[in-house]
């Protein structure tokens, strides 16, 4: 992947070093004014390209930087009318709360059980997809079956959601329908505590199954022609040369993108769960943010949730930090 | 022997068609039996009769639903969000990954730090929705706006780009002494098409599709968007669903909004990308590669 952070570029550097270094030596024998003097000479030469980084630089200081100075309120009694540095500070009194509060623990096992269901279970689903695609050799067919199954992928949760939830109506939906033909009392999925993980994760394999083929079969284009044809010669059959070729030809690709997921353990589709979420189901479907939406924002317990939040983040930058050495410890380039 | 062996790759490959073709099936069936609902009589729906075709065919929702005019106006706000939204993505995208492309930049590896922890420590719900407040962009679209300028990740997708871009062009065109925002304009872009359609498409489709942050930050109804009002509709019918506990539902029907209504409500915000998609899909694709392809 890309995210990745280059060493300080020498190029360009040697040129106008030596170029700039003898003029200023004339005058500035110091090192210290020479080097100064290199500077100015890029910032210089480079003012648009710094003029163009002061809106970035701006954003990214307004709109990342200040709300994480804003987590201090995690430590203090935040009022609106007291403002964040005028709210009294209280230690670790909100972080006391949650850690004693069986809601935490509740919604943590919530968040973690949802994201193991999404590995588990929706993991292999875009492997054995692009396994199956990669063996269809009418181009037209292959390409209309992928631009099918990556529709859902451009669809709003909130649709994807309702569509979820009036198939699975007890009354009206399709499924129940059919169980009721098959003599089977209707269920409501949607409330009860048994099906909604299984909900959530078919939604989440509907949506993102499709799409997720994309990096898998960019993978399986790149494997050389000639090992399939060596295996065909030995009498190998269409699994087992899947066996033998394709997944070892793929694994690079599945490691990095487990360990991905792995990085974001921490993490529940806010949108997702918000829209699939109701009242009866709160037991196995409230997650972190759906919880700090409810409670901290529509209840106004702003400082307790947001200690909340700063556990959620805190956890996942260690767990991406750990991805990253993970992944570079297997020799891939890291993230960055 | 021979003819075995083709037999048998035959079977496989026979096999193997049908289910990519049930499977596509099954993924745009929800689609398609919304499409079905929405054009048959609410009478219909309740007792389930709706399956693959519109039973008792009229287009009473859809009448319903231009009458009403909410729609109409919740229509236009989200192209006017969309809109402004990714051509003021796309601007600050470029804005921040020309410069970061170049190595020669000093202090690029400050800079770059500086910007990928913003992804590793991401700030919470609460933080952000005081600054919001603090700021006065309640109510106002800027409060959906600013906050994503930028999708960090799309910037490092262009970036990557620039950077794969030959070197020779423009040092020919600053021999010729034009500056580093004449070559942007003049050379760059142009031979940045694929990633500029790309990124576009997926900026536009996350503005098109996002509702939690409208409904953090907007209140007011005649602001609202196609997908708030689409998800109050849907919480509106879950929770009567609730009250009449699965059951008895006959009672509480007057008080929801009809399935039909609200499979037509999903059938018109679902058209304009599924319109669009055939055309454009290769393009996401071409995102995701190069998303994904080292620079």
């Amino acid at each position: 992947m890309n995210i990745r952070i280059e060493n300080r570029g020498v190029y360009g550097m040697t040129g106008n070093v030596s170029q700039a270094g003898a003029e200023a030596a004339a005058f500035h024998p110091r090192a210290a004014e020479r080097t100064g003097s290199v500077f100015k000479r890029r910032l210089s030469r480079d003012k648009y390209l710094y003029l163009m980084l002061v809106p970035v630089i701006g954003y990214y200081v307004v709109f990342k930087y200040a709300p994480m100075v804003g987590e201090v309120i995690a430590f203090k009694d935040y009022r609106f009318v007291d403002g964040i540095w005028g709210s009294k500070w209280v230690g670790l009194k909100h972080f006391r709360m949650l850690f004693e509060s069986s809601d935490f623990w509740k919604i943590l096992r919530n968040t973690l059980l949802l994201n193991v269901y999404n590995l588990v279970f929706g993991f292999p689903v875009p492997i054995v997809l692009s396994l199956m695609l990669n063996e269809v050799r009418k181009e037209w067919y292959k390409r209309t079956v992928q631009n099918l199954l990556y529709v859902p992928h451009f669809i709003s949760w909130v649709i994807l959601g309702g569509i979820f939830i009036s198939l699975l109506s007890p009354s009206t939906g399709v499924v129940n329908w059919i169980l009721r033909s098959m003599g089977i009392d209707p269920i409501y999925f949607m409330a009860s505590t048994t099906w909604w993980p299984v909900v959530y994760t078919l939604s989440s394999i509907w949506r993102e199954a499709g799409w997720g083929t994309i990096l898998y079969l960019a993978a399986m284009a790149n494997i050389d022609p000639q090992l399939y044809e060596a295996a065909k010669m030995d009498g190998a059959s269409r699994l087992r040369q899947i066996w033998h070729i394709t997944l070892p030809g793929i694994r690079g690709t599945m490691a990095i993108l487990l360990i991905l997921r792995m990085g974001q353990m921490m993490d529940v589709g806010l949108e997702q769960t918000l829209v699939l979420q109701n009242s009866a189901v709160l037991e196995v479907g409230d997650v972190i943010s759906t919880f700090v939406y409810r409670v901290g924002l529509q209840n106004a317990n702003y400082s307790y949730t947001t200690a909340l939040g700063l556990f959620q983040s805190a956890i996942g930058f260690i767990l991406v930090l750990s991805v990253n050495r993970i992944i570079k410890s297997f020799g891939e380039k890291g993230l960055w | 022997m021979k003819s075995r062996r083709s037999f048998s790759a035959k079977t496989y490959a026979a096999v193997n068609y049908a289910a990519l073709g049930l499977l596509s099936l099954l993924t745009l069936y929800p689609f398609w039996y919304e499409a079905a609902s929405s054009f048959s009589s609410s009478r219909a729906i309740t007792s389930g009769e709706v399956f693959l075709w519109p039973v008792e065919f009229n287009t009473d929702a859809y009448k319903r639903l231009l009458d009403d005019g909410q729609l109409l106006v919740s229509a236009k706000n989200t192209v006017l969000v969309t809109v402004v939204g990714t051509l003021l993505n796309m601007a600050m995208t470029v804005l921040a990954a020309y410069p970061l492309s170049k190595k020669r930049l000093m202090g690029r590896g400050g800079l770059l730090l500086f910007i990928t922890f913003t992804m590793l420590f991401v700030s919470g719900m609460i933080p952000n929705f005081i600054l919001i407040k603090t700021l006065g962009l309640m109510n106002s679209y800027w409060s959906l706006w600013l906050p994503a300028l930028i999708s960090t990740y799309n910037l490092f997708v262009m970036k990557s780009f620039f950077e794969g871009l030959p070197e020779e062009i423009e040092e020919s065109a600053s021999i010729d002494g034009a500056n580093d925002l004449a070559i942007l304009a003049k050379i760059i872009l142009p031979l940045s098409k694929p990633i500029l359609a790309a990124l576009s498409l997926f900026y536009a489709v996350g503005w098109w599709n996002s509702y939690f942050q409208v409904l953090l930050y907007i209140t007011r109804s005649t602001k609202q968007t196609l997908m708030v009002k689409l998800y109050q509709m849907i919480n509106q019918v879950d929770a009567s669903l609730l009250n009449s506990a699965g059951g008895s539902e006959g009672a509480s029907q007057a008080l929801l909004t009809p399935e039909a209504i609200k499979a037509a409500a999903i059938v018109l915000s679902v058209t304009p990308i599924l319109c669009v998609y055939p055309f454009l899909q290769r393009h996401f694709v071409k995102g995701v590669l190069i998303g994904s392809v080292k620079g």
